[in-house]
């Protein structure tokens, strides 16, 4: 079981370290090594390239400053730099520019915004349950940005989260709208990094998990109640309100594998059980205890005689739950570095083994002793040589396992939206009708079920013809189209500022050479300037964050 | 049917080699050499197998769920029977609903599953449950049949869609397939839908796409990830579709098909469909609505047989004649039967305890009745038939094996459930 195999694995590393340094004499360069303090950083790099020397892997060399560029703004901020942002950094001559731009960019506003759009997929994903109560979640997404914002230690956000008494923090539970089975499905494989799904119909066939540990986990939701508070604003501005409330009774009723269900057959109560874990002790109820009524709008809930979610949001968010901190810097590693150290990454269990284990302990380790502060995780996985790597290479995997290449990871539907308002040179457009919704739809859900991209007509044919990208694009006032129609600088200078502005690097010389002779093959260049920027936006270049 | 797998678990070794095997699949997808996996998988093979044997499917969607006794499961003389009249068919002692004439004369062809015991009484439910053999309750991403016939019996290089549909009638998608074989929805009457209509003049677009063309191939010398391949291929299908465009229209056509089809648009959808197939559409779907008879059953069920019959029965005719017939596979279904039982305001309500769906063409033996009810019609008698059992028999004629393995993440999905199992007597 993991728990116990990684409490071996760090005794034995403690061990290791006081071995060494018992055995460290003047001079030693080992011991030298031990007085400069290791950051995470180079725990990282160190791990990933041991495992490189051990396979036999040769490693691309690190990434030049243009693609790093536009892969620490699209991760750090979900969109890319523009053209004056993207010259000032390239021209900079200062060897600490990088550390210097993740600083600046980790303390940007949209830094946390761009952390709350990925958290609110995680915790809702494209088509949440409940469409009424979850398509609006302003409420929610301020919530949580507060939260982000102040950097707000992970571990107390998500006890806020399970606690649910915050306003907007309910909308998670709402979403399940008392199907406590769904809920524990998605608790546990986002907080758990666990898929215990398997085990509500049937026990788990490759692990450990019983029918009885699903059940055992649905307890600690079973007695939630959403209570609908009503809502404000109209139409589509419309957010819908909640309260949770709990009750003191209610069980769970487990009947057994779901196939062999015969109708009519009721099921046994089931107590309150921790994945892995204990049986939750609570005291008896009185024998004349009462239900009270919960009344949908009222103020104040009654509160339960034994809180169930309290003990959960306890023992989830607790430093030595063996589950939580390992499932948040696993996910929050593969934000940076495409895949998890267990990949996927919401599917820790024996049949699915992490690729550099000891890596994983010490990440969680150090994210614990760092009081579970993700933006100082985030800043040692981005300033780390690992996440700096080139991108190109023969390697065809988009997600390479042992980390020897950048990640190539599609934009998503916020990004590439984000990214074309840049490019096109006027980040405040105003858009038309239906065009973010279109975005979701043709650009929400591009990999199949194992994750691997995979491109759709549908996008091509929005990308090609749709009058909603086409707005990006097109010359209006003082955007790009119009300002390289405008200028009289040599055609050279004005390609460069297409490639900067769209691909956030300088075009080659094959390209330069084939980009003058279009532009100028008619007099009239405002149709070429037009289908010159739209072939750089077009491109799987542009599409992918790399 | 399969070798080695008849219960629901796999054995580890092919649990940690999911990976490598689909990347095989995606790389078919990508239009790249597929690299030999030997006897490792099956998907693999089975692609270039199914694909080998030239196989489409047209399916005609009831939506609404038609009534099974007033159209091939008559209760003449009992209390259930309604007002229909039968007519005997093409078929000695067999006998069909008066307003289906010209289908009476099509039942040398049809293997007519009259034994249909469901598990999804709903529309939503059951329209995701006939689409994809699998309850929506599950909530995994299961694909639609179109889908898993789009990747198995679809070519790479093709210029068509590899599932069409007409009318929005199914509501999984591709689901763990991924997006490279979402439906493409057009309209009946061959309208195509929104966004594929250039908005440049034929001459900027093809010198824009070409600069584009340009960049790819610069980029591609440095990058070789499958990810940016599979950007390339859908780029070059949403062109290549354009052009193939005009095969949509039937303006030039339908006038002479008219007669044969019905002059309706369910019927123009079904003469569009044979002419996608045809071209090498692998799966068309295509809708007829109104079914859904609460009230006014036999209004309802008339109208719509007076569209339903020569449409369905030109198609058939249509197939044969064109020799597509014995390569095509037409499935008539919906999502639900209908009561036997008639309400209070003349309506027949959903009802899965033993209904009827009707195959043709594809290899199906014809002029086969399959399973029975009882005698008002209330439950199966004989052979029942699970939406598994229908999909596998599908599946099994077109050439796929119905016990073909994807994963969700770690989880292995099969096909078709665990236990389904395809009907002998239909299959050649």
């Amino acid at each position: 079981m993991m728990p116990n195999s990684s409490f071996l694995r760090m005794n034995i590393s403690c061990l290791l370290v006081l071995a060494i340094g018992a055995l460290g004499i003047a001079g030693d360069p080992i011991k030298q090594n031990l007085k400069e303090p290791t950051t995470l950083r180079q725990t990282i790099d160190r791990a990933v390239q041991e495992s490189w020397k051990k396979e036999k892997i040769k490693a691309e060399e690190n990434c030049d400053d243009a693609t790093f560029l536009r892969r620490i703004y699209l991760d750090l901020l979900g969109t890319i730099p523009n053209h004056d942002e993207a010259i000032k950094f390239l021209s900079d001559k200062d060897e600490k520019k990088r550390n210097k731009l993740i600083e600046r960019l980790l303390d940007d506003p949209q830094f946390s915004q761009n952390q709350t759009t990925l958290w609110d997929l995680i915790l809702f994903g494209r088509n949440p349950p409940n469409q009424e109560a979850t398509r609006n979640r302003t409420l929610f997404k301020q919530w949580l940005s507060d939260k982000i914002a102040r950097n707000e230690p992970f571990d107390h956000w998500v006890r806020d989260l399970i606690l649910a008494e915050q306003e907007g923090s309910e909308l998670f539970y709402a979403q399940f709208n008392n199907k406590p089975e769904d809920l524990t499905e998605s608790f546990s494989r986002i907080f758990l990094g666990t898929q215990i799904q398997c085990a509500r119909c049937h026990d788990h066939p490759f692990t450990e998990l019983l029918q009885k540990d699903f059940y055992g986990m649905t307890g600690f939701f079973v007695r939630l109640v959403v209570m609908d508070q009503g809502s404000s604003g109209n139409g589509e501005k419309q957010v819908k309100k909640f309260k949770i409330g709990e009750k003191s009774s209610g069980e769970v009723l487990f009947s057994g594998n779901q196939k062999e269900l015969k109708p009519g057959k009721k099921g046994e109560p089931v107590k309150p059980k921790f994945l892995s874990g204990a049986i939750l002790e609570e005291p008896t109820l009185p024998s004349d205890f009462k239900e009270p009524e919960f009344k949908s709008g009222t103020k104040s809930l009654p509160k339960p005689l034994f809180s169930r979610k309290e003990k959960l949001a306890q023992w989830a968010t607790a430093p030595d739950n063996p589950f939580f901190a390992r499932a948040a810097v696993n996910r929050i590693w593969s934000q940076f570095m495409g895949r998890g150290i267990v990949h996927p990454v919401d599917n820790f269990g024996s049949d699915n083994k992490p690729t550099l284990p000891d890596l994983l302990d010490n990440l969680t380790e150090q994210f614990i002793a760092h009081k579970f502060d993700t933006k100082w995780l985030i800043r040692e996985l981005v300033s780390s040589q690992t996440y700096q790597l080139g991108s190109k290479g023969e390697n065809k995997d988009a997600l390479p396992k042992h980390f020897e290449r950048a990640r190539i990871r599609p934009l998503s539907a916020e990004e590439i939206l984000s990214a074309m308002k840049v490019a096109g040179g006027d980040p405040e457009q105003k858009l038309e009708g239906s065009t973010g919704e279109y975005f979701r739809r043709y650009f929400g859900e591009p990999t199949n079920g194992l994750g691997d991209f995979q491109g759709s007509l549908s996008e091509h044919l929005f990308l090609n013809n749709s009058s909603n990208v086409r707005a990006f694009i097109s010359r209006k006032k003082g955007n790009l189209a119009d300002t390289i129609n405008a200028s009289k600088e040599p055609w050279n200078q004005r390609i460069d500022k297409m490639f900067i502005s769209v691909l956030t690097r300088y075009p080659k010389e094959s390209e330069r050479a084939k980009f003058t002779a279009y532009l100028q093959s008619d007099p009239k260049s405002e149709n070429l300037v037009e289908e010159a920027i739209w072939v750089l936006m077009n491109m799987s270049e542009f599409r992918f964050n790399h | 049917m399969n070798d080695h797998k008849s219960s629901g678990e796999c054995k580890k070794s092919e649990h940690f080699s999911r990976r490598a095997l689909l990347k095989g699949s995606l790389a078919t997808g990508a239009g790249v050499a597929i690299p030999n996996w030997g006897g490792l998988f099956h998907s693999q093979s089975i692609a270039s197998m199914a694909q080998k044997l030239g196989k489409r499917c047209i399916l005609l969607w009831m939506n609404g769920g038609a009534s099974q006794i007033d159209t091939f499961d008559m209760k003449p003389g009992k209390p259930t029977a309604g007002p229909f009249r039968e007519i005997q068919s093409k078929l000695p002692g067999y006998k069909v609903c008066e307003y289906l004439p010209k289908m009476a004369q099509q039942v040398d062809k049809l293997g007519i599953i009259r034994s249909m015991r469901t598990a999804s009484p709903d529309h939503p439910d059951g329209i995701y449950h006939m689409h994809t053999c699998y309850k929506q309750s599950e909530r995994m991403p299961h694909p639609e049949l179109g889908a898993m016939i789009a990747k198995y019996l679809g070519q790479t290089d093709a210029d068509l869609p590899s599932f069409v549909r007409m009318g929005p009638t199914g509501n999984a998608g591709s689901g763990y397939l991924g997006p490279r074989y979402e439906p493409f929805g057009i309209e009946r009457n061959g309208n195509m839908p929104y966004f594929t209509s250039p908005y440049l003049p034929a001459a900027n677009e093809s010198r824009r796409n070409d600069l584009l063309r340009f960049m790819e191939a610069e980029h591609k010398k440095e990058n070789s990830a499958d990810a940016y391949e599979s950007h390339r291929v859908a780029k070059e299908r949403a062109w290549r579709l354009l052009k193939a465009k005009s095969l949509f229209d039937t303006t030039k056509e339908w006038p002479k098909h008219q007669e044969l089809y019905g002059a309706s648009d369910f019927g123009r959808g079904c003469f569009l469909a044979r002419k996608l197939t045809e071209a090498g559409v692998p799966f068309v779907e295509i809708g007829q609505d109104n079914y859904d008879s609460h009230a006014d059953n036999f209004v309802c069920h008339k109208a719509n047989m007076q569209i339903l019959d020569p449409a369905w029965s030109g198609l058939l005719i249509d197939l044969e004649r064109t020799g597509q017939l014995q390569d095509t596979l037409v499935v008539w279904m919906g999502e639900v039967g209908r009561t036997p039982q008639i309400n209070n305001r003349a309506g027949r309500d959903h009802f899965i305890r033993g209904w009827t769906i009707v195959l043709a063409g594809g290899g199906i033996k014809g002029g086969v009745v399959y399973g029975s009810t009882d005698a008002d019609g209330r439950d199966v008698a004989t052979n029942p038939v699970s939406e598994g059992d229908l999909f596998a028999t599908i599946y099994t004629a077109l050439g796929i094996n119905p016990r073909t393995k994807h994963y969700v993440g770690t989880r292995p999905i099969w096909a078709t459930p665990e236990g389904s199992k395809p009907i002998k007597d239909l299959l050649p």
